[in-house]
């Protein structure tokens, strides 16, 4: 049997196997084994067949076999001789159209035919098989629709042409898709529209076109569960839109159609409209959107003013915005058209500030102000007036406040038109090739009765106004930000009014006010830096007394404005030096060490805001030289009464010197600072390291805490000295002495997890192990152990955790034996929380190792063997295990944990159980709480356990607040979090208990008691509607 | 405007207008007010050194059991043993964020409860504990149909929230609704208020006005 006739054979029967033959006729074809004239000689007789089926079957055939075929097989010959073969079947008999279009697309995936091929095969199918839906199946009409889409895309010209030759086309065309149903095809069929309709001169045809499109329109489609198209609504909704909005001819049709179903009262078909409406307006250009321009806002505006639905509003002012955006890129007239009307009803609606119509006004015109220059001039000139007629004649503070709200909009907009001073520089390059931007700004003609009116405002309004001031002040901020609208002299008065709020206003409430101001002052600070340091910085110096004698604390105040206005780099300096200043006077006089700590935390702040203003040369750090080393000298010269021996004070000296070092280049500090930590002693080389035993005196003590810092700050690279070897020998030996103070132990003890982890090579880690005291070396002499050991133990594998060395592993293993050590064991696990709270030494930016998995690693190792040792532990030891477990656990992300968590929730639990170790029982509570957040379903099984532990430690006696507090949030999740059914049973025991917490001695747990106890009776009442 | 609504454009009280605890006198609150007149912001960079006479060691011999001084979670919430009695900001603060059965506004902004309006007796003599919490709400218009609706959800919140030992009364203030009495008379009646809170709809109203009042974050 040959090929077309096994296909034939097959073709009803086995789908598969007829689509063989076809695959094996193009392989032949391919091979040249067959010829595609006898091919074709073979399949004649089935198409000249007197049965109808046998030609549909030889036509499929034919399709088939030219679709299993690669590209380049045929010549263009043959490709033009079958195409001409294929038109002329086109049009044969009811069934051949489908077939035929198939085997053109496989034909044309070949390669192109001759053009004129495309007008015939067109005007054969409009002429022959119009409408469309004549063929019944979607299937049939899909492959017509494909060839008529490729036509279009790649035969574009001649058809185009075809349509300027014949009036008739375009009906034809057009009329041909009527009453498409299927969403696949309709895809099509807006994609096919869209060419004439944005290409081509369709004038006479604009309403035909849009009836055919907007027939369609809302789509109301639903796809199908598990749909296997994927085409959803929307996808039909953007095509449909792209059609209304593809050319200004359709314009008399669609806006009168839209605004029609505007009135619709379902919300999904406004959205719909809004969103055409807003397409169109982009699209049809201005002169066209200028005819339609008032009737489009007596239209729109509703929905902004009488919001039904605040996404509905948000559209709606979107597409007025465009219209605005549009005409202003048209004529000046045409604008100012469209603006009158909006502006004479915003004034109305001004009238009655504050109310819900006065706010949707005022957005209205912000948005459009924000629209172009010329927007915003004329909103400008036409509302100004009115509104600072109304505020003359207001009779309440709530209405002042309504009225500056709409001013503080159009100042917004005014800024996003014409720019900040501070964008000043950018923008004049763009002013240039657009002369609209030259246009003066309205805003500078009201500038003065505007900051008359705010100044004054705010001077005359009672404090107790605050919701008012706080908006005059924001709108003084945004007039101050205003490109070249004030002039130097008016910001100074803005400023000096702003000084006057934040230093000698009166407090009250919460401060709101004072703290706009002074966020006010920080943002004038960053458009006009040195009117802030001509004009705000005497006055707050002058505030800022140069010692704390007189018992006042005024100046934390002070200081603080200044640490935020050094977020502007150019007002950095000036501040910097002023309080270098500060501080040597307050030095000199013997100011309190509070006085001093702050004005340092003040310096430390603005320092850490502008780091790289810091960066010095190789050779030289002006903030080196003239603050640092002073300070050093200062603190390690200081005598025992001077203030600079405060712990606090010198901690602070030694934070400050850190930032500035940090920055410094390797060498820099190689050749300045590399020697300091311990140069600062003086001492010769052979002898270093002070003593520190047995009585340190103060300034020695002083001198470790700086040294801790400065240590810090050094790059991994430098040579300290003496060498890590000495360092670290002589710091242990420090901690062991007995009689060290609490003080110089811990700072010891910083170091020598610092230089271990940034100084020891990778090569001499045995001396790192060698370090730790032998009663933590070997299993056997754990007991013996005692405080100091364990201080050096852990900050060593601290040092070495941190850089993930190989050799900690051991470490830890030996730390986490020790937890079951009777009385070592207690001082072992408290030390686990070490590992991982927060350090502000032993980071990135001092250039410690940090690897990115220690926590994991520390995690790992910690899990496994406390729950595999933990169950056998006896009961005096257990406790260790938790205490450990929680000093690690608590610093945790929750993914880290998340692995673990089925085995963990038990020992969660029993944290809480613990009596005394308030720590471990409120970090059992946060995890508890992350995991109740995260995935609650583990923690279902525990239920009861859960919620009776929560409540216990929601009692006074033996909880602090802050677990009181935690605990009750987390029971407040629970109901929320875990199943109804689980927690129902426990609902009325949980109601009735936390009866008690209702009347907690502190306010703070009993304002999560309440919310805890509402979510637990709510729980009862939303189960009721249920049943 | 919207007929259905009694008072469809009520004034609406600016949030940074209503009545908050101050700070100062807040010695619990976690953003409490500092003496020194600051915000804090170097709150993190004073060295713990500076502030306590030392810093938390995990290996300074024996703690204390109650080692509260030392661990700087509870420092928030100021020394333990000193009672913060229930006041009437308190109060305010559990029923200003009830929303308006008409309104998506809190009774608060609407100065349907208002702060001076709420007051605390305290117990009659030494041997009882009863207090009495009066709360007298201002409906917004005189005519307002709902002003029972909005009296039982103050009432149901005042019950769930507070503890047993304060009674709850709650009434129309003076002058400010055209049938007073009557309401008063409903609120004020216990019987007449168990068999509203039967009533499945009146409970669905009262449930949503609730809703917005303990927002419990994440």
């Amino acid at each position: 049997m040959s090929d077309v006739e096994l296909y034939i054979f097959n073709y009803d029967k086995d789908k598969e196997e007829a689509a063989k033959a076809a695959k094996n006729t193009a392989r032949r074809l391919v091979e040249k084994d067959v010829k595609l004239l006898s091919l074709i000689e073979s399949i004649g007789q089935y198409l000249n067949s007197d049965e109808a089926a046998k030609r549909t079957k030889a036509l499929s055939y034919l399709a088939e076999v030219l679709e299993a075929l690669p590209p380049k097989t045929l010549t263009g010959q043959q490709r033009n001789l079958l195409c001409d073969f294929l038109v002329s079947r086109i049009a044969d008999e009811s069934e051949t159209l489908p077939i035929c279009a198939r085997a053109l697309l496989a034909l044309d995936d070949l390669g192109p035919w001759e053009t004129e091929k495309s007008v015939t095969m067109m005007t054969n199918i409009l002429e022959n098989t119009h409408p469309l839906s004549q063929y019944k199946l979607q299937s049939q009409r899909y492959p017509v629709l494909n060839l008529i889409d490729r036509l279009l895309a790649k035969y574009r010209k001649v058809l185009h042409e075809l349509h300027d030759a014949s009036q008739e086309f375009m009906s034809r065309f057009v009329s041909y898709f009527d009453a498409e149903k299927d969403p696949r095809n309709l895809m099509l069929v807006f994609s096919i529209l869209l060419v004439p309709m944005t290409e081509w001169d369709i004038h006479s045809h604009a309403q035909e076109l849009f009836d055919a499109v907007f027939n369609y329109f809302p789509i109301t489609f639903r796809p199908p569960p598990n749909d296997p198209y994927g085409i959803t609504a929307q996808d039909l909704k953007d095509r449909l839109r792209h059609c209304i909005a593809a050319s200004a001819d359709l314009a008399p049709y669609a806006f009168p159609a839209l605004l029609d179903k505007l009135d619709s009262t379902s919300m999904n078909t406004k959205r719909d409209v809004l969103q055409a409406l807003s397409s169109c307006v982009e699209n049809y250009g201005p002169h066209t959107i200028s005819l339609y321009s008032v009737t489009l806002w007596d239209a729109l505006k509703f929905e902004v003013l009488q919001v039904q639905d605040d996404d509905l509003a948000q559209e709606a002012l979107s597409g007025l915005t465009n219209i605005a955006t549009q005409l202003s890129k048209g004529s000046t007239g045409a604008l100012t058209v469209y603006l009158k009307p909006i502006a004479k009803e915003a004034n109305e609606h001004l009238e009655d500030a504050p109310t819900k119509q006065s706010q949707a006004a005022a957005q209205i015109l912000e948005n459009i102000s924000a629209s172009s220059t010329a927007s915003s001039n004329f909103i400008f000139g036409a509302v100004l007036p009115t509104l600072f007629a109304l505020y003359g004649s207001a009779d309440t503070t709530a209405k002042r406040r309504g009225l500056i709200e709409v001013l503080n909009g159009l100042i917004r907009a005014n800024l996003r038109v014409y720019g900040e001073w501070r964008s000043i520089d950018t923008r004049e390059s763009l002013v240039t090739d657009n002369s609209d931007q030259q246009t003066l700004n309205s805003l500078s003609t009201f500038s003065s009765q505007v900051l008359d009116v705010l100044l004054q405002g705010l001077h005359s309004t009672p404090i107790k106004e605050v919701s008012y001031r706080l908006v005059a002040l924001d709108t003084l901020a945004n007039l101050t930000k205003a490109r070249n609208i004030l002039n130097d002299e008016d910001v100074s008065r803005v400023i000096s009014l702003l000084d006057d709020i934040v230093l000698n206003e009166e407090s009250y409430g919460n401060d709101d006010v004072k703290t706009a101001a002074m966020n006010s002052l920080v943002s004038v600070a960053q458009q006009k830096p040195q009117l802030i340091i001509d004009k705000a910085f005497p006055t707050f110096m002058a505030k800022l007394p140069d010692s704390d004698r007189n018992d006042t604390v005024e100046y934390v105040g002070i200081l603080e404005a200044f640490a935020q206005m050094s977020k502007e780099p150019k007002v950095f300096q000036t501040i910097m030096v002023r309080l270098r200043n500060k501080l040597y006077d307050a030095i000199k006089l013997q100011a309190s060490p509070q006085f001093i700590q702050a004005v340092l935390a003040a310096m430390i702040f603005a320092v850490k805001q502008n780091p790289t203003a810091l960066v010095g040369t190789s050779t030289e750090c002006s903030y080196y030289e003239e603050l640092v080393r002073p300070l050093i000298q200062m603190a390690t010269s200081a005598i025992s009464s001077s203030p600079l021996t405060d712990p606090g004070v010198v901690e602070l000296i030694g934070k400050l010197s850190n930032a500035v070092i940090q920055q410094q280049n390797l060498e820099f500090q190689a050749s300045t600072t590399g020697h300091l930590p311990y140069g600062l002693w003086g001492g010769t080389e052979s002898e270093l390291f002070p003593s520190f035993a047995p009585n340190a005196s103060p300034q020695q003590v002083q001198l470790l805490l700086i040294s801790t810092h400065l240590l810090a700050a050094l790059r991994r690279d430098i040579e300290i000295r003496p060498e890590y070897q000495e360092l670290l020998t002589n710091l242990k030996r420090v901690v062991q002495s007995s009689q060290t103070s609490s003080i110089v132990k811990q700072t010891a003890v910083q170091q020598i997890s610092l230089v271990i982890n940034k100084f020891v090579p990778r090569d001499k880690l045995s001396f790192v192990v060698d370090l730790t005291p032998s009663s933590l070396r070997e299993s056997e002499n754990i007991t013996s152990a005692n405080n100091d050991d364990f201080r050096i133990a852990f900050a060593a594998t601290k040092g070495l955790l941190l850089r993930n060395a190989p050799v900690v592993t051991e470490m830890v293993q030996r730390l986490l034996e020790a937890l079951s050590a009777t009385s070592a064991g207690l001082t072992a696990a408290r030390g686990f929380a070490m590992f991982l709270q927060p350090d502000e030494l032993l980071t990135k930016e001092n250039y410690c190792v940090i690897s990115p998995l220690y926590r994991q690693k520390l995690f790992q190792l910690a899990t496994s063997t406390i729950t595999t040792q933990f169950p056998s532990a006896s009961s005096a030891v257990k406790r260790n295990y938790l205490i450990a477990l929680s000093g690690i656990l608590r610093y945790l992300p929750y993914t880290v944990i998340e692995p673990q968590l089925s085995p963990l929730t038990p020992l969660l639990l029993q944290m809480l159980d613990l009596s005394g170790e308030t720590d471990v029982k409120a970090a059992a509570i946060d995890i508890l709480i992350t995991v109740l957040v995260q995935q609650p379903e583990p923690l279902e099984e525990h239920a009861s356990s859960v919620i009776s532990r929560l409540l216990n430690a929601t009692t006074a006696d033996s909880n602090p607040p802050n677990v009181r507090s935690r605990a009750l949030h987390c029971l407040a999740l629970v109901p929320k979090k875990l199943k109804t059914e689980v927690v129902i049973p426990f609902r009325r025991q949980v109601v009735k208990r936390l009866t008690e917490a209702l009347d907690d001695r502190k306010r703070a747990v009993r304002i999560e008691a309440v919310k805890c106890r509402s979510q637990w009776i709510e729980l009862d009442e939303a189960g009721d509607d249920e049943e | 405007m919207d007929p259905d609504k009694d008072n469809a454009n009520p004034t609406i009280i600016n949030p940074s207008d209503l009545p908050t605890r101050r700070r100062q006198s807040d010695n619990i609150s976690s953003i409490k007010r500092r003496t020194d007149g600051g915000t804090g912001l170097f709150d993190g960079l004073i060295p713990a050194i500076a502030r306590s006479s030392h810093a938390y060691d995990p290996f300074a011999a024996p703690l204390p059991v109650d080692s509260d001084a030392s661990s700087p979670s509870s420092s928030d919430f100021g020394d333990d043993d000193v009672l913060e009695e229930i006041d009437e900001q308190e109060i305010y603060d559990l029923i200003a964020p009830i929303s308006d059965p008409e309104h998506p506004l809190t009774l608060g902004s609407l100065a349907v409860v208002n702060l001076p309006d709420i007051h605390i007796v305290p117990p009659a003599s030494t041997a009882s504990r009863i207090s009495t919490v009066r709360v007298l709400i201002t409906p917004t218009i005189t005519h307002c149909s709902l002003a029972t609706v909005i009296g039982l959800g103050v009432r149901v919140r005042l019950e769930q929230a507070l503890p047993p030992r304060f009674r709850i009364d709650v009434r129309i203030k003076e002058g400010t609704h055209s049938t007073a009495d009557q309401v008063n008379k409903q609120l004020g009646d216990k019987e007449r208020v168990a068999a509203a809170l039967e009533n499945g709809t009146l409970m669905g109203v009262i449930r949503k006005m609730l809703e917005g009042c303990d927002n419990v974050n994440e």
